[in-house]
């Protein structure tokens, strides 16, 4: 039976305060596009495949579906709780994170051991548990470093070194480090190039948030940038993208092909678009493009106009969840925020990039159009925690 | 308590000021973020999307839609290529080539797995639609049985790694038929296919090849010689499209858009030759070749000189139209042989050879070379000499045998003491090189170069045949400069122009010069094409007969017709005479640079045209090196004498006589000639002897007759045989014939009378070889078709040849 609101405490009640209904609504429609678009962009393949014109649309309308259905779930649910829930989450991310090694598999699809199957639902890939994981901690974490007790050093050579390091804000960062070390070594490992940039994006971003020195950013951003360089430069792994980015038709058979497909797709949209279902670089020659080059279908089918809207959904979505961030209730809903929307803005940023051969070619897909099931599903679970947040902003004073 | 209290407060305080102070800083960081994530990196993506689908939209969309599309070519269908009377002699057939796809092949025995066998391997052979695995081997030797080729190379096109294999080229209908047949039988749906293409077809072969020219089907059927070439535009058409959507494994897209170009067929293209002219000609050509010993192939010209219309056009060596790489010419094969059998010559040196081989056979001679005339060029000079008055019917000349030039003695071909004192008509039909000296000084330098270039020797005739040089032939070295030519020095050159010596000609340009002094001073723009015709018979382009310019008179041409008549009627062209037929011409034996050097080459020519009171057709023709019998000597092994009056002439009679019954022109006989004409004996026997005795006489021979009977009862010779009239015909009456054998005597070094006398002292009659049957005091037997000592039934025909050796142009 279930509790009248005068029995609930101060907190619960909180917890009941309306959704955020500018930010539901953007998403509710994005998943839904994105939905749509998987279908005009897999029939052919899905037809190709000996399948019915439906298979992954259907697949994926199932997911999403489910998908809202966990999300609201999920915003029910008192945010306060994943602040101890936080460590379980990231726990079990690391399991999987090993798990993958032995039990997953994707070494023979793409040379790199990334998914892990679940009976009933399909595969999973840990990397995208890891990064709701890493979020979750480091804001549980970072929310309460003023109340973090001032450690006392005595004047011993070491104790003044730990001194020194504490004042510069170096021992603050060591357990930050530490975790993320880990989870990025070991989605490196599988390999897995884009995960570990989500990975790390998003925990730069509540780190940044929370209030880490910034000097911090600038020196981790100049080392990853030298890190970069060198391997551009010095491994012809790295080289060859690089000059496969600056002219992909250069390389028509190795590499440079989906990009000078997604690029045809592109371009040939216009302003206006070929039509809804009536793109043709679908039709076996933009490779997979119900997955990474989605958006590359969104673009010759519904043009510029139709690719722009939804550029600015995202936009809008991204500038919504910052200002649920802005007025959450604690800093905890904060970072929580901060940190899910930076990640998803990076992945749309990243994936049109790559799509429109802004940047060098890395596989990441699209958040709410990109078929997969389990990703779309923890996107969504995603958006369900800032629903979360944003029920407990304060209501404007009134009067 | 009150300090504990202090204390708390007091951390409270600061706990406040620090969430405070976090706040702020959660607050402006997160103001960073957005503004950097929400829409920072947004701007340049929608300005790298403008970029791509607005600015570059064009580009991107062509080289899409190229990638989306198959363009099919549709092809056109060539036009045919006709006679003037509309015979076939160049035609497009559908043909194919036999594709095989290995890949498309092993997906299909995977389906078949899939389909007709269970998850244990075993074949299921009830199901429905069951038939037969198709099995790499089985369907390669089937394959290769149909196409001829061997099983073990079907094979292995069929197991490579590939879409696209040919398994054989240009097939014709009834192969296709059993391939198509086999794809049915065998389920093979797309792993084997037909692709249809085009196959030229030249139903003469041979006949006119450098003329007609041939399509390359490795060359995208582009015409490649000749008037393939020459008219390429006319005859392909416009070869249509069909643009069809296609997927990214180049499959079709059948319901999504189409686009139809249509195709437009080449046009027809009717030429001025006539065939059976043309195959005269050729015929001609190669029995004066072989008769000759002729070791450069040679060439005949038949044209209208009214109108310039080329009726034939003959070179030798020759090929197949059919299979233009195949050497079929006996001399270049057996050089060929020679290479190939020599242990010492390498692979390159056969492959250059078979190189040389081809472009000989392929080499439009009569066009694409020139040569120094000789003394068919002297019908020019007569025509100039006659239209500029410095000679005349009655001039009179006298050669002892030679002629001083400047300070050159130049010998006549009738060495000392020559021809004697000749009058003009005389001297043209003797050939006799100083009365042409003479002429030539008569004419002098400046107007002789004047007449060079109204004949067209100095400029391009414009016939529409491909290889005519368009480049001057005085800068090409082939005539002299007229200032040269005019100057004192130039005086051997005018003397041995004079007789056609010491300037290159083509001999397009000969014929054509050669027409403009017989058809009334003419001189025509030579032409091949009569006209171009649609598809559906609209005439789009007609050529008519083009007036270059006038070069003599009416007058002048007409006196020219009656000397060069001479020529033929007891000149040196006597060879070609023909009864019944009015016979005009001039013979030629041109020296070669390489003659100067003491080598063997003489090319003997006749240029000749009928009925000389009014010429329908001109004829040039020319053996290039007839071999000597031994080196220097004036006879070929078989004892021709080695001269334009009796080769070329002999042979210029033969074809100018089957020409003319061809083109229907009546025979006029003289009391004389119907003596000479070779009759057909009728059959009498059984007849009364009255019947027989008359119908023999009324055929033209005398008639004797042995026995006392009323009806004949056997004759010699025998009915049907060909003799010439007035032989004596004997008809037995009551008596059987004699069945005793003669012996062929030897004939060889008698005149025509000798011979006949000799032939019918044993019963056996002559019979002069050719349709020449002129029989000059000179002429003496050369050769004999029965050998001798051979016994045969009286009344036999021997047919002799005759060589006239003082018959020297």
């Amino acid at each position: 039976m279930p509790k009248l609101k005068r029995d609930l405490t101060m907190e619960q009640q909180l917890a009941r305060g309306p959704l955020d209904m500018p930010f539901l609504m953007l998403v509710v429609l994005l998943t839904v596009i994105g939905v749509i678009m998987v279908f005009s962009a897999s029939y052919a393949t899905a037809l190709n495949e000996g399948r019915k014109a439906t298979y992954y649309f259907a697949r994926q309308a199932a997911f999403a579906v489910a998908g809202l259905g966990a999300m609201y779930v999920i915003s029910k649910i008192n945010y306060q709780h994943f602040r101890w829930m936080s460590v379980f989450v990231l726990g079990i991310s690391v399991v999987l994170l090993i798990l993958v090694f032995p039990f997953g598999y994707g070494k023979a699809e793409v040379g790199a051991q990334r998914w892990i199957r679940m009976p009933g639902i399909g595969s999973l890939q840990p990397s995208e548990v890891a990064k709701v994981g890493v979020i979750l901690y480091f804001a549980a974490r970072l929310c309460k470093r003023n109340t973090e007790k001032k450690k006392r050093f005595g004047d011993a050579p070491k104790e003044r070194a730990l001194a020194f390091l504490d004042r510069i804000g170096f021992l603050e960062l060591v357990p930050y480090i530490l975790v993320l070390g880990v989870v990025v070594l070991l989605v490196l490992l599988e390999p897995h190039m884009s995960g570990t940039i989500l990975i790390i994006a998003g925990a730069a971003a509540v780190l940044f948030a929370a209030g880490i020195h910034w000097g911090w950013f600038v020196g981790g951003g100049g080392f990853i940038m030298a890190a970069l360089w060198f391997i551009i430069t010095k491994t012809p792994y790295m080289t060859k993208r690089i000059n496969l980015w600056k002219d992909p038709w250069a390389y028509p058979k190795d590499g440079g092909y989906q990009i000078i497909q997604s690029l045809y797709a592109i371009g040939s949209g216009g302003l206006f678009g070929v039509g809804f279902g009536q793109g043709r670089q679908k039709l076996g020659f933009l490779p997979e493009p119900e997955n990474d080059f989605v958006f590359s279908v969104v673009c010759e089918e519904l043009g510029l106009i139709g690719a722009g809207l939804i550029l600015a959904l995202f936009a809008m979505l991204v500038l919504r969840g910052y200002w649920i961030a802005l007025h959450a209730r604690d800093r905890f809903g904060s970072l929580l925020v901060v940190g899910i929307i930076t990640l998803l803005a990076v992945q749309v940023f990243l994936n049109i990039s790559v799509v429109t051969n802004f940047m060098p070619t890395t596989g990441i897909s699209l958040p709410f159009f990109s078929y997969g099931g389990t990703a779309l599903m923890i996107q969504l679970g995603e958006m369900g925690i800032v629903l979360s947040v944003s029920r407990q902003v304060p209501a404007p004073k009134q009067g | 308590m009150a300090r504990e209290d202090r204390e708390q407060d007091r951390r409270d305080r600061l706990h406040a000021t620090t969430d405070r102070r976090a706040n702020r800083t959660i607050l402006w960081r997160t103001i960073i973020l957005m503004a950097l994530f929400g829409l920072l990196t947004f701007l340049p993506l929608f300005h790298k999307l403008y970029v791509i689908q607005i600015r570059e939209h064009d580009s991107y969309q062509q080289r899409a839609i190229d990638q989306q599309t198959m363009d099919n070519a549709v092809s056109a269908n060539r036009g045919q290529i006709l006679d003037s009377n509309g015979k076939v002699l160049a035609m497009s057939a559908t043909v194919y080539d036999v594709i095989i796809s290995p890949k498309d092949f092993e997906n299909l025995q995977a389906n078949w797995d899939k389909s007709y066998k269970d998850s244990e391997g075993r074949v299921l052979t009830e199901k429905k639609g069951y038939y037969p695995r198709p099995e790499a081997e089985e369907i390669a030797n089937e394959l290769a049985a149909i196409l001829g080729l061997e099983p073990e190379k079907v094979l292995q096109r069929l197991e490579k790694d590939s879409y696209y294999e040919i398994a054989a080229s240009r097939v014709e209908d009834e192969v296709a038929d059993q391939v198509r047949a086999l794809i049915t039988d065998r389920h093979l749906s797309n792993s084997v296919y037909l692709i249809p293409t085009a196959k030229r077809y030249y139903p003469y072969g041979s006949l006119a090849s450098q003329l007609i020219g041939w399509v390359n089907w490795r060359n995208d059927n582009k015409g490649a010689y000749g008037m393939e070439a020459l008219y390429e535009k006319e005859l392909a058409g416009e070869t249509g499209r069909v643009v069809t959507a296609k997927d990214g494994k180049n499959r079709e897209l059948r319901y999504s858009f189409q686009d139809y170009y249509d195709a437009s067929d080449g046009n027809d293209l009717t030429l001025t030759v006539d065939t059976t002219i043309q195959y005269y000609c050729e015929r001609i050509l190669e029995k004066g070749i072989e008769m000759f010993d002729v070791q450069n192939g040679g060439f005949v010209i038949a044209m209208d000189p009214k109108t310039g219309a080329i009726k034939a056009w003959a070179n030798s060596p020759t090929y197949n139209l059919n299979d233009p790489w195949d050497i079929t010419d006996p001399i270049l094969s057996q050089y060929l042989e020679t290479v190939q059998n020599d242990p010492t010559a390498l692979e390159e040196a056969y492959n250059t050879a078979l190189k040389d081989m081809r472009n000989r056979q392929w080499r439009n001679k009569a066009i694409n070379d020139t040569y120094e005339p000789g003394s068919t060029f002297k019908s020019m000079v007569l025509a100039a000499a006659l239209e500029e008055g410095v000679v005349n019917e009655n001039s009179t000349f006298y050669c002892p045998g030679f002629y001083v030039v400047a300070d050159r003695t130049i010998s006549c071909s009738k060495k000392a003491p020559g021809h004697g004192s000749q009058n003009l008509a005389l001297a043209v039909a003797n050939s006799c090189n100083p009365a042409f000296m003479m002429i030539g000084q008569a004419l002098g330098a400046e107007k002789f170069y004047n007449y060079l270039e109204d004949f067209g020797f100095l400029e391009a005739t414009g016939v529409d045949m491909q290889g005519e040089s368009h480049i001057n032939p005085v800068s090409a070295g082939l005539i002299w400069r007229r200032d040269k030519f005019t100057s004192a020095n130039g005086i051997t050159n005018l003397a041995t122009a004079s007789f056609g010596q010491g300037l290159q000609v083509t001999p397009i340009q000969l014929i054509t010069a050669a027409s403009a002094v017989i058809n009334g001073g003419h001189l025509m723009e030579p032409y091949v094409m009569q006209s171009i015709t649609t598809p559906d018979g609209t005439v789009v382009k007609q050529n008519e007969p083009t007036e270059v310019r006038q070069v003599v008179s009416e007058e002048t041409s007409r006196r020219c017709r009656a000397i060069l008549e001479g020529v033929v009627d007891g000149g040196t062209g006597k060879r070609a005479y023909v009864p019944g037929y009015r016979i005009g011409g001039k013979t030629g034996s041109s020296e070669t640079l390489e003659s100067r050097r003491g080598e063997d080459r003489t090319i003997v020519s006749f240029l000749g045209f009928a009925p000389a009171d009014d010429p329908q057709i001109v004829v040039l023709l020319a053996f290039d090196k007839p071999l000597p019998a031994t080196p220097g000597n004036n006879l070929t092994a078989k004892g021709y004498y080695i001269s334009g009056g009796n080769m070329a002439a002999m042979m210029a009679g033969e074809l100018l006589g089957d020409i003319l019954d061809y083109m229907g022109v009546e025979k006029v006989y003289s009391e004389e000639e119907r003596a000479k004409i070779d009759v057909t004996v009728p059959n009498v026997v059984g007849q009364t002897a009255q019947v027989g005795t008359d119908a023999a006489r009324n055929s033209g021979f005398t008639v004797r007759t042995v026995g006392e009977g009323e009806t004949v009862t056997a004759q010699i010779p025998a009915g049907g045989a060909v003799i010439p009239s007035g032989s004596e015909i004997v008809l037995y009456l009551g008596q059987e014939k004699p069945t005793d054998l003669v012996v062929v005597p030897d004939l060889r070094g008698k005149t025509a009378t000798q011979a006949q006398e000799t032939l019918a002292r044993v019963g056996l009659y002559l019979k002069i070889s050719g349709s020449s049957s002129y029989m000059s005091s000179n002429a003496i037997v050369a050769g004999q078709d029965l050998t001798i000592g051979m016994e045969v039934e009286q009344g036999t025909v021997v047919t002799c040849s005759f060589s006239d050796n003082t018959m020297i142009d």
